[in-house]
């Protein structure tokens, strides 16, 4: 198994406004405190890379308290010049919120090229909300994610010049410096919610998928129909291919990881995730058969969520280390998934240091029979 | 209500409400209110054959790809009069479907034997911005387009179905397509609107929350020899709000201006 620490870079404090996202006023961004936050969520993944984990992932979301890194790039720079072994995996880009996605191509081969090619390249559309943030059309989402993600890695992999002549990417002369370092071009990963356009697309192209703050039984059911579509493609996934992604609280006993817990994973659910529901699904996001498939499979709003669902449901991981290597194992085997793909949070910064300690010398170690494998030989390109 | 019809316009399916005796009168419908057949169409099928079609993608009319732009509606509708052989019609567009019928007008005014915009969006005004629908729930979203909250039963869907919740989807992502960004108008239309040579009477809601009278007054600066009607009790909407009245202004209107028995 191999092991990819996740950031969110929450801004987390508590108040009763609607909606964490879009419209939260940013008068509550204190810049001071930012600033420690910043520094403590860096240390964080650069001390995965020291522990062990074999990579360390950033994210892009914008407007909102929920994670507070709107250019993962930079963030991916930040870890670039202080680590030398993990993969950073860049979960990812949201390519349909570019109006010059060249800039994406340009900016992961620069951290490819000086990381020495240990860059992850995750493409994602932005959640509903993010089309409300950058006035990007919704309706144009999906088509822009296609048109994006075609010309990076064309200008990835084809000798420049060439023209590129989309129909909402348009360039006579589509030639970046630098070239990626890894060939044919960094491996790259959709992190995604389960339509069935965008697993037969990841499937398509080998790209890994995973889903995220997703009950374990939906997750199932999609990873499921993401092997049939690899299958369909005439190959067998790779266990690679598929993570298991969910946030793990780990103590000494139980009993304390779950005061840890109630105390410290709700607030992703209860305050990060709240919005406005027209926030969640803008008009044309969605194709109208993914919509009546969510809309049949409806569950709890992630506020609605108590701590019981979390752990029931398979919504995060919580437990003594051997709770958590027993269910851990449960469901990579469920899902048929290499890697884990998962945040902590102790409830301060020490206590989240002192959590991944824990969880690197007395969980990890027992699922390192692949400890050879590249987990991406071959994978995702 | 008329049974609805199912028409083809070039290639894209149409479904219309056609109902009255007179002169043609196109309506072209807002948001939401693509497939009904309210008290207003009802008033003026008493005077005009009256055709409401419904948006590709609003109502019963499947969405059409090809519609990227809000100039494509109007040409749509160009399309619509041709298919059906009609020379010169009174048209009639409220909200959304007033944009279109204004954009229609600035390309084939001759087409037009009268235009009556209900509120429309479209243009930019200074010092406006449209609040932005798409981002609302219900509450806020009645509260923004009516005057009396309660005239926003006359477009309430019929239940809470999933298909009922599809169709409300594709409606809004029909119109987001053509007015997501930039929002409710289009740069070029404001200064092409002088081009409108059809007499132009534009109804207007006093407590309009969504385009307030300085876009009414914005409107009839720029369409030459327009006349403005204020509607007192009404919103965004004032032919849901007080249809009897709007219905006789427009009847009115165009009776004074050319064969509209």
């Amino acid at each position: 198994m191999k092991f990819y620490y996740f950031h969110l870079m929450p801004y987390v404090l508590d108040h009763d406004e609607p909606s964490s996202w879009v419209t939260f006023s940013n008068r509550h961004y204190d810049p001071a405190v930012g600033h420690t936050l910043y520094h403590q969520y860096l240390d964080q993944l650069e001390y995965a890379e020291h522990l062990g984990w074999d990579g360390i992932c950033v994210n892009e979301h914008h407007q909102n308290c929920y994670g507070t890194m709107p250019s993962p790039n930079v963030m991916a720079a930040m870890l670039v010049r202080r680590t030398t072994r993990a993969r950073i995996a860049i979960l990812g880009n949201g390519l349909p919120l570019r109006e010059n996605p060249l800039r994406i191509a340009e900016e992961i081969a620069m951290l490819d090229v000086v990381s020495g090619g240990r860059i992850v390249s995750g493409f994602v559309r932005g959640i509903g909300a993010e089309y409300y943030s950058t006035a990007v059309n919704p309706t144009h989402s999906r088509e822009r994610f296609y048109e994006a993600a075609d010309l990076i890695l064309r200008s990835w992999t084809e000798p420049g010049p060439f023209a590129f002549d989309g129909r909402f990417y348009r360039y006579p002369f589509v030639n970046p410096w630098p070239r990626p370092l890894q060939r044919p071009h960094p491996p790259v990963w959709c992190p995604s919610q389960g339509s069935s356009e965008t697993v037969e697309w990841a499937a398509r192209r080998r790209f890994p998928y995973l889903m995220v703050f997703t009950p374990l039984a939906r997750i199932a059911q999609v990873y499921g129909e993401y092997r049939e579509a690899c299958e369909r493609n005439g190959y067998t996934a790779s266990p690679y291919q598929l993570t298991v992604n969910l946030p793990i609280v780990v103590a000494e006993n139980d009993r304390k990881a779950e005061t840890i817990a109630r105390r410290h994973a709700m607030w992703v659910y209860h305050v990060g995730l709240r919005m406005r529901p027209p926030y969640w699904q803008p008009p044309g996001y969605t194709t109208e058969a993914s919509l009546r498939r969510l809309l049949d499979t409806r569950g709890k709003m992630p506020t609605e969520l108590t701590y019981e669902d979390l752990v029931d449901g398979g919504y995060i991981i919580c437990g003594s280390p051997a709770t958590v290597r027993d269910k851990l194992r449960v469901f990579s085997d469920e899902l048929r998934a290499g890697i884990v793909c998962s945040g902590m949070n102790g409830g301060s910064h020490e206590a989240t240091l002192e959590m991944m300690q824990l969880f690197s010398e007395e969980v990890m170690p027992h699922f390192r029979e692949d400890a050879d494998v590249d987990e991406t030989a071959g994978i995702g390109r | 209500m008329p049974a609805p019809t199912r028409m083809v316009v070039r290639d894209t399916p149409v479904d219309l409400l056609r109902d009255g005796r007179g002169a043609p009168l196109l309506f072209l419908h807002g948001a939401g209110a693509g497939g009904r057949w309210l008290t207003f169409q009802e008033r003026l099928a008493a005077r005009f054959d009256v055709l409401a079609p419904s948006h590709p993608g609003h109502g019963a009319s499947p969405a059409a790809e090809w519609i990227e732009h809000v100039s494509d509606l109007a040409f749509h509708y160009l399309d619509l009069l041709d298919t059906l052989g009609l020379g010169r019609v009174h048209a009639v567009g409220a909200s959304f479907g007033g944009w279109v019928a204004a954009e229609l007008a600035t390309m084939a005014s001759h087409r037009l034997r009268s235009l009556t915009l209900i509120d429309p969006v479209g243009i930019k005004v200074e010092g406006w911005i449209y609040p932005f629908l798409f981002g609302m729930e219900l509450p806020e979203l009645v509260a923004t387009v009516f005057h009396d909250p309660m005239a926003a039963v006359a477009l309430a869907p019929p239940d809470m179905s999933l298909d009922t919740l599809a169709i409300i989807y594709r409606q809004n992502t029909a119109l987001a397509r053509v007015a997501w960004n930039p929002y409710l108008y289009n740069p070029r239309l404001r200064r092409r609107l002088a081009r409108i040579a059809a007499p132009t009477l534009l109804c207007w809601g006093a407590h309009d929350r969504l385009a307030p009278l300085v876009c009414a007054e914005a409107w009839r600066k720029e369409i030459p020899g327009a006349t403005l009607r204020v509607f007192e009790e009404s919103g965004h909407l004032p032919h849901l709000e007080e249809p009897d009245a709007v219905a006789a202004a427009v009847i009115e209107f165009c009776a004074e201006r050319g064969p509209g028995r």
